[in-house]
């Protein structure tokens, strides 16, 4: 057990080590990279991958997928802006649209738990069936008449130098590093996603705890819509499609494990960190935006590769002086 | 004698066993599209004449090819995201490179592309190890941005002989059907070939394949190089109907194709399903879509349509299949 925390703590911090070298090379290269302004733009941009991959990072730690993400998004914006059209004051439109996100995730959740469809599939319909009910919402009116207030306040406030939503990223990471590595309900996530037969035989309700990773994961994408919204000034069908990409690229670039079980949301911060500080340093380099896309999905299996691989090296050899019996992590590291 | 008997009595067996298993599920998914066939001939009379048919067929044909690909992914227990990438590559290709003048050779090296394209993906998966959903996820993204160095935004020329192809008939009938017909035939041969055996081996249990002595490791780069070749074909075809290249077309043919080959029939637990059931996955899709059109009723009745009947036709098969394993237990 503890060999296996070293290892997560391992590939968490190579993460971070991946993205402050990252940052070290575009500051030297421009020094204006560690300006104040541009790093408080960087994180407001990784909060939105953020928080549109940290229910994504707890339903792969229990072993699925949330393909719904950019719809989920996309929803909490054009939800947002026609609740608020309708008269709702903001900070309830907002509370309304999360919760409206959670309950989405929850029909996620009772198919993949109930009925036991693939995650892919059940979350890829239900993203066509948000989408479906977003087009038959109709064309918003034009003007800025449509994103309220609060959403605005909440993307782009500051306290003092620092931006409000970096602020509530850093609490909610906080907190849900504290509730995956301390609580009995984080280690039935990893137990359930580690495996779910050995989970069920030990006593965990397995469909409540999918039931609950997905019900998060509809809640926390619902809420990156609204502040991406909020940031934007305005909503649109695809705002959340870069998100698939970027929300699933965080969580295994923070060394989570597809398959479940193994990974932390502070890896999963790691990674929303170092997918913006990439994007937003290769066109220092004067990379196109066609060669910016190359590089991207290079470094991120360089990324994924180095944190996995990276990893299990690392362990292996601070296993090797201590103990004689290095047979199992070696037959670990050769069955993937 | 006694060791002369098994194999005689093997045959028998292994035909008795596949023979009812395939006509129950592929009976359910042939009458849903035959149903939605009736539908749309109601609400599209025009349907009647071959031509108007092969027209529908060839909007479709894009996305046969990607469901190919998808289903090679699948059958092998994996997933191919990156059909949009190689897509968009042959796509751009087409117009940029091949171009107007260009003829059939210069078709055949876009789907070499593609070929390699996919071995890469092949690579990554078969001998560094990555799960087959993260390789794809980088490979998508980096094969987009080599799309976008080729053609930056919608244009270029499409060879002649490819579009004129395309709208021909022969013996009466038009082209996209034939094209379809070939696919078709191409993935029997693939299927019987000992080749085929390997890919389905791997697919069902790949560490029986494994003691068996299949190479799994080659069965899989080759299944993804396959599936490279398919996802190009994919894009040279997008580029025959629209008569134009564009570098983002691909990526709407990732989930579609998944969409498609589930409601096929094919499992994501690798091993069951084939190209055949695909193409009425693919049908039944492109149906519906016609129907919407043709019944004047807005985008989102389409959209949701699809996703329902995804939902219905994946869940149906679950609790069916619960039910076997609990008649089995």
């Amino acid at each position: 057990m503890r060999r296996l925390r070293g290892h997560v703590s391992v590939s968490t911090a190579s993460a971070f080590g991946l993205c402050a070298v990252l940052f070290l090379i575009a500051t030297i290269h421009s020094s204006g990279f560690a300006s104040g302004g541009n790093v408080r733009q960087l994180l407001v941009f990784s909060a939105f991958i953020g928080f549109a991959a940290l229910g994504q990072t707890v339903v792969v730690l229990s072993g699925g997928l949330d393909l719904s993400v950019p719809w989920l998004m996309a929803f909490g914006g054009i939800q947002l802006s026609h609740w608020a059209g309708d008269g709702l004051p903001g900070g309830v439109a907002i509370a309304l649209v999360v919760l409206a996100g959670a309950l989405i995730g929850l029909v996620n959740g009772i198919g993949v738990a109930w009925l036991r469809l693939p995650p892919i599939i059940m979350t890829l319909a239900m993203g066509g069936l948000i989408q479906a009910y977003l087009l038959s919402l109709g064309v918003l009116n034009s003007g800025d008449s449509g994103v309220p207030h609060a959403a605005e306040a909440a993307a782009s406030d500051r306290i003092g130098p620092v931006p409000v939503v970096a602020v509530v990223w850093l609490v909610v990471a906080v907190a849900i590093g504290i509730v995956l590595a301390r609580s009995a309900a984080g280690r039935r996530v990893y137990a359930v996603g580690a495996n779910d037969e050995v989970a069920r035989l030990s006593g965990i309700d397995v469909g409540r705890v999918r039931l609950a990773a997905y019900a998060l994961s509809g809640a926390s994408a619902a809420f990156a819509g609204v502040i991406l919204a909020g940031y934007v000034g305005s909503t649109y069908l695809d705002i959340g499609a870069p998100y698939l990409f970027a929300s699933i690229a965080a969580v295994i670039v923070g060394g989570a494990s597809i398959m479940g079980g193994r990974g932390t949301y502070w890896g999963t911060v790691a990674g929303a960190l170092t997918l913006t500080v990439l994007s937003a340093m290769l066109p220092l380099f004067h990379l196109s935006d066609a060669g910016l896309k190359v590089v991207y999905g290079v470094v991120i299996l360089a990324g994924v590769w180095l944190s996995q691989s990276g990893g299990a090296l690392v362990a292996r050899l601070r296993q090797r002086p201590s103990s004689p019996t290095t047979a199992s992590p070696e037959v670990k590291s050769v069955e993937p | 004698m006694s060791t002369a008997s098994p194999p005689l009595d093997a045959a028998p067996r292994g035909a008795r066993l596949s023979l009812p298993r395939i006509p129950l599920g592929t009976a359910a998914t042939a009458l849903l599209l035959l149903v939605l066939f009736v539908v749309d001939l109601n609400v599209q009379p025009g349907l009647w004449d071959l031509d108007q048919l092969g027209m529908l067929v060839q909007t479709a044909l894009p996305l046969v090819f990607v469901a190919a690909a998808q289903t090679l992914a699948l059958l092998v227990r994996g997933i191919d995201l990156s059909v949009g990438g190689v897509f968009a590559i042959a796509n751009t290709m087409t117009a940029v490179w091949v171009g107007a003048d260009g003829g059939w050779p210069m078709l055949v090296v876009v789907l070499l592309a593609g070929l390699a394209a996919g071995a890469v993906n092949g690579l990554l998966i078969s001998y560094l190890s990555f799960q087959p959903f993260i390789a794809t996820l980088g490979t998508w993204t980096a094969y987009s941005g080599i799309a976008l160095m080729i053609l930056s935004t919608d244009g270029g020329m499409v060879p002649t002989v490819l579009s004129d192809m395309l709208y021909q008939s022969w013996l009466g009938i038009p082209s996209s059907f034939w094209i379809v017909l070939i696919a078709f035939l191409l993935w029997r041969i693939l299927r019987a070939s000992r080749f085929g055996h390997q890919l389905l081996a791997v697919g069902d249990d790949e560490e029986r394949a494994r003691l068996n002595g299949t190479p799994v490791r080659r069965v899989r780069l080759i299944v993804y190089a396959l599936a490279g070749a398919c996802a190009a074909a994919g894009g040279i075809m997008l580029a025959g109907v629209t008569s134009t290249g564009s570098p983002t077309s691909g990526d709407a043919y990732i989930l579609l194709s998944i969409s498609a080959v589930v409601i096929g029939g094919t499992s994501l637990a690798g091993g069951r399903g084939g190209f055949g059931l695909s193409l009425m996955g693919v049908f039944s899709l492109t149906l519906i879509s016609d129907i919407v059109t043709g019944a004047n009723l807005d985008v989102w009745v389409s959209v949701a349509a699809s996703a329902l009947l995804l939902l219905a036709m994946v869940t149906i098969r679950a609790l069916a299949d619960r039910r076997t394993a609990r008649s089995a237990a």
